[in-house]
């Protein structure tokens, strides 16, 4: 009662009324802010002339050899007024490093610009609406001489939302001192080995078995091989069938025969070169990284280690070895994509992917440098690799990699334990469980 | 100075201030309301830092596993009642991740018992270089898990490591039976200096006057061990057991490291890592949790109900 | 009271010692030799290293970052150890020597915590961090440790403080001591080997724990020892870095060694006096 008392007081006895004074007051405060958010825009136009180049954020895998730091580098150097790349690591293990991503970009994470992507994690990452697409000139840029097989693993939904970095598959390598020609297919191979096992040599054939997504990965080039695919292209059912079946009775008749490693169902690439170089294996499928280690670890046997293509399944039919590798990608939530676009484009530009082939041992991505002389002193066996990278199958594109790939890794492995048809039935039974995101995974 | 108030009596203001320890009944006496203000605001700092921390990640946790939330497909979140609890407990992977995870936790919970007390026993009693075998009898507990169980990965892998050259050559984690004994095996070498620690405190509350009092009535070492020391450990034991059990029932760091859970060695932990963190199927994943929850909670309630394990502070007798 | 020790009990509690001791040590052994093999001699089973290489500790002190790390770990965990046994031992001393209502309901959400699967605590906690800033700092591990390290060091304690005989602090108050000095000079002694037990628990699960670790940090900044490892890389994608791992092991068990060498004697000495005195 006072109060209003006060009120109609200071009202009656001159002066602006009260209401007159808070407009006012609202009005200098509307000034205020508008002059605040003037000078504030006026900041943004000119910030990357004032303020300095943007940091953006590359998160990738962690690099012992200098190829990633020279790549940034590079880069930076070339780019300094525009931007500059800060490589940050993320875990050695694939699966880790998806975890990182998948956590932080769920937070709309924005202190994540580049991202450093395994080439069967973009139709995930992108239906959950983690990445930017790719568009215009950019694109254009990302296409640009690229092997298709490659920029195959970047496009989900008839977008395109990376662009491949490097790549990898697998070539066979095997002793000259135990074989003289190498066999082309894998009813050859284990035979050969077969034989060497008779005549009490080294003979094991070194392959991954153990349950993980090398075991995918192998029974993926097997069925892809065979003529047949995991999934149907809209990544909506199984389509295995007969070629699952062959391709699996292959991988059983590996398993149960002399030439398998006693370890197989729980090797992995690393195992395999050890096994290699030990001294107990014969023949190897693996990536190119064996090279250089073989070279420095075993001179000796060095001289006699040899590559060739891939055996196929089919006599006379190439196989179609699964590509593996990393894209770049720009997250959905970086506040500098089109900056981000750039450096990505940049850090695999032909130099770096040079760069990265001789000093990080990982095959380049762009068709051109296959024949380019600065590979060949690092990369003997470039022309098998480009010829099995033209041919190479892609991993089934769904956001339900993932599980897809535990499911049949799980049946799997052990591999003695296949049984050609039975194991093709409970895959599709379990594929389309997976697809539908019923059930658990093991 | 206490003075003995009957229990009924209506104890007065100043005295009942003195009195420490004992409380009228109803109405509360002065004494008995500092005494609570005072356990509160002892506990207040544990219990705020423990509610903040957990309550809403233990609630969210709960009401994921009530919907249908796969990361992978962000469009599909809807809420399913407990058909998630109903898909988990007819699915055999979490029968078999279940039967691993009992086998498990119940060798090496009982044979780490077993060797945790022979340890406390030669913790307690032995004559020379105390300070050593203390010290290097708690190393085994002080090595990062990941790192011992890598370890144990390369010990036991064919012509790489000694353990599996002195077998033969034997691949023993490709086969879920011998890889689930290295399990057991790494287990138990990693937790009994915890159970050996944890039974020191018991034995040391054992008086020595008692032992020596029945060496001179004739008892065998044996007899001394079960007719004493054991029964006045008992509190001790149970603890360790309680503590050990409902760690070990949630084993996951040697598991993963040794086998990532493969050839059918995975415990529920590790389903449900996979199915949360792999799979990204947030639903299912929070409901193998609580179900590993519930698993857990069964067993405490057994430990504490059946056995007797002290709740501490449900009996604080006359003091 | 004098004991004489036959030479029949010397060479038993000698051997007992000698059991106890290569049980306990034979894997870190085994590990040590692994640090010191290089790269090929990796796939050598044998104990002693046919090579011996000190590559791996110099690599882990340089390229991989190992430095940090392991400062993080030790400021965290003992900030935490220390927080989490101070907040303990108020709490276990409430539950042992007090009566209040709501004593049940402590206890059991201590349970409810010891209990619950950590991994699916790990996704909503991190929403939080983030949402406050702490991703990727030392509180936004200090805290998590505390509050997991609670329940253990309460149920610890309490056991501890419910067998120290509270009349010895009447008696000392009835002789003229004041309750502080009461408290210092009785009880405290009584209390501390209690304390120091559960300090080292509450510090190795702090120390071992990975989960929380890798989900809570990104950088250096904040990334602990057992997290770092997850971040060693060999020559390639592939290799797996077997000498680095191991020298890492055995790194980061030295301030354990010494932490455990410092307080040993502390704990076993107040243990083995036995709280009730003769």
């Amino acid at each position: 009662m006072g109060d209003s008392g006060r009120t109609r007081g200071r009202v009656r006895r001159g002066g602006a009324p009260r209401r007159m004074r808070l407009s006012r007051r609202r009005l200098v405060a509307v000034l205020a802010g508008a002059a605040l958010a003037g000078s504030a825009l006026a900041a943004c136009g000119t910030s990357s002339a004032a303020t300095g180049p943007v940091t953006l954020n590359f998160w990738f895998y962690p690099d012992t050899s200098p190829a990633t730091n020279d790549a940034v580098a590079n880069c930076n150097n070339q780019h300094k007024n525009l931007y500059k790349i800060s490589y940050q690591q993320l875990p050695q293990a694939s699966d880790g490093q998806r975890q990182q991503l998948v956590r932080r970009l769920a937070a709309h994470d924005n202190s994540m610009d580049i991202l450093g992507l395994d080439v069967t994690w973009e139709a995930e990452f992108a239906q959950a609406g983690f990445l930017a697409p790719w568009t215009g000139q950019y694109k254009a840029e990302a296409e640009d001489g690229t092997l298709k097989p490659a920029l195959e693993t970047a496009i989900w939904n008839n977008q395109l939302v990376a662009v491949p970095d490097n790549s990898n598959t697998q070539l066979l390598w095997y002793r000259s001192d135990l074989v003289k020609t190498p066999p082309t297919t894998w009813a050859q191979m284990i035979s050969d080995a077969e034989q060497l096992a008779k005549e009490g040599k080294p003979h094991y054939i070194e392959i991954q078995g153990a349950q993980y997504e090398g075991a995918t990965v192998w029974f993926n080039t097997m069925v892809a091989s065979a003529g047949g695919t995991i999934l149907n292209s809209a990544a909506t059912k199984p389509t295995l069938g007969a070629p699952a079946v062959k391709a699996l009775s292959v991988m059983h008749q590996l398993a149960t025969s002399v030439a398998a490693d006693p370890s197989l169902s729980v090797q992995m690439e690393n195992q395999n070169r050890l096994a290699m170089e030990a001294g107990t294996a014969a023949f190897e499928l693996n990536y190119p990284f064996v090279y250089p280690s073989m070279k420095a670890d075993n001179p000796s046997m060095f001289k006699n280690f040899k590559w060739a293509l891939y055996p196929g399944v089919t006599p006379g039919v190439p196989a179609k070895v699964t590509i593996g590798g990393e894209d770049l990608a720009v997250s959905a939530y970086s506040e500098h994509k089109s900056l981000a676009f750039q450096a990505a484009l940049c850090l695999r530009d032909k130099q770096n992917q040079i760069i990265g082939a001789n000093l990080g041992g990982v095959p380049p991505t762009i068709a051109s440098l296959y024949n380019d002389p600065a590979l060949f002193a690092n990369y003997p066996f470039h022309a098998d690799i480009l010829k099995a990278l033209e041919n190479a199958s892609v991993r089934p594109k769904t956001p339900l990699y993932q599980v897809v790939s535990i499911d049949i890794s799980h049946l799997l492995s052990p591999a003695r334990g296949i049984s050609p048809k039975g194991t093709e039935q409970s895959m599709v039974g379990q594929i389309n469980n997976a697809l539908q995101s019923k059930g658990l995974v093991p | 100075m206490s003075t003995t108030t009957p229990s009924t009596q209506v104890v007065t203001g100043t005295e009942a201030a003195k009195v420490t320890g004992r409380r009228g009944r109803a109405p509360l006496s002065e004494g008995a309301k500092a005494e609570r203000r005072l356990g509160w605001m002892l506990c207040a700092p544990a219990v705020i830092v423990m509610i903040a921390v957990t309550a809403y990640p233990v609630i969210y946790a709960i009401y994921l596993s009530l919907q249908r939330y796969n990361l992978e497909l962000p469009q599909q979140i809807k809420f399913v009642g407990f058909s998630n609890y109903g898909a988990v407990l007819s699915s055999p992977y979490w029968w078999s991740a279940l039967e691993v995870t009992l086998i498990i936790t119940v060798f090496s919970v009982s044979i780490s018992l077993v060797l945790g007390m022979l340890l406390a026993q030669i913790l307690h009693r032995t004559l020379f270089f105390r300070g050593t075998v203390r010290t290097t009898s708690l190393i085994p507990y002080g090595i990062v898990t990941v790192a011992a169980a890598y370890g144990w990965q390369y010990a036991w892998t064919p012509s790489q490591g000694y353990l599996s050259a002195a077998f033969n050559n034997t691949a023993a984690l490709t086969n879920q039976v011998e890889a689930v004994i290295v399990i057991i095996i790494a287990e138990i070498w990693k937790t009994t200096p915890f159970m050996g620690l944890l039974l020191l405190a018991g034995l040391s509350l054992v008086p020595e006057d008692l032992q020596k009092a029945a060496k001179v009535d004739g008892a065998t070492a044996w007899q001394r061990f079960t007719r004493i020391t054991l029964p006045l450990m008992k509190p001790a034991i149970l603890v360790a057991l309680l503590f050990r059990t409902l760690d070990s029932f949630r084993i996951f760091d040697n598991i993963f490291i040794l086998t990532q859970g493969a050839n059918g060695t995975g415990s529920v932990s590790v389903l449900g890592y996979d199915n949360l963190f792999n799979a990204l199927n947030l639903g299912i994943g929070s409901t193998i949790s609580i179900l590993i929850f519930i698993c857990v909670a069964i067993i405490a309630f057994i430990f504490i109900r059946g056995f007797g394990t002290a709740a501490p502070g449900t009996n604080l007798g006359g003091r | 009271m004098a004991v004489t020790t036959t030479p029949r009990q010397k060479v038993g509690w000698t051997t007992a010692n000698f059991v106890v001791i290569v049980l306990a040590l034979f894997p870190v052994v085994w590990l040590l030799s692994l640090s010191f093999k290089t790269p090929t001699a990796v796939l050598d089973p044998s104990i002693l290293p046919a090579q011996w290489t000190g590559s791996n500790y110099a690599g882990i002190l340089t390229n991989y970052q190992f430095i940090r790390p392991l400062i993080n770990s030790i400021g965290i965990d003992l900030i935490a150890t220390l927080i989490s046994v101070v907040l303990a031992s108020m709490a276990a001393y409430a539950i042992a020597r007090l009566r209040f209502p709501g004593k049940s309901v402590l206890i059991g959400m201590a349970l409810l915590i010891a209990m619950f699967p950590l991994i699916a605590l790990v996704t909503p906690m991190f929403t939080i961090e983030r949402a406050l800033g702490l991703f990727n700092t030392w509180p936004g591990l200090i805290i998590p440790y505390v509050a997991f390290g609670l329940p253990l060091g309460i149920y610890t304690l309490s056991a501890f403080f419910r067998e120290i005989p509270w009349e010895l602090e009447k008696a000392a108050k009835v002789d003229g001591a004041t309750p502080f000095q009461a408290f210092m000079k009785v009880i405290a002694p009584l209390a501390a080997p209690g304390m120091v037990t559960t300090a080292i628990l509450v510090f190795m699960a702090c120390w071992n724990d990975f989960l929380l670790a890798i989900s809570f940090t990104s950088t250096t900044a904040s990334r602990t020892a057992p997290a770092a490892m997850e971040y060693f890389s060999g020559g390639s994608v592939f290799t797996v870095p077997t000498g680095p791992i191991a020298a890492a092991a055995c790194f980061i068990t030295i301030p354990i060694i010494i932490f455990v060498l410092f307080f040993q004697r502390r704990i076993v000495a107040g243990l083995t006096s036995g709280a009730v005195k003769g």
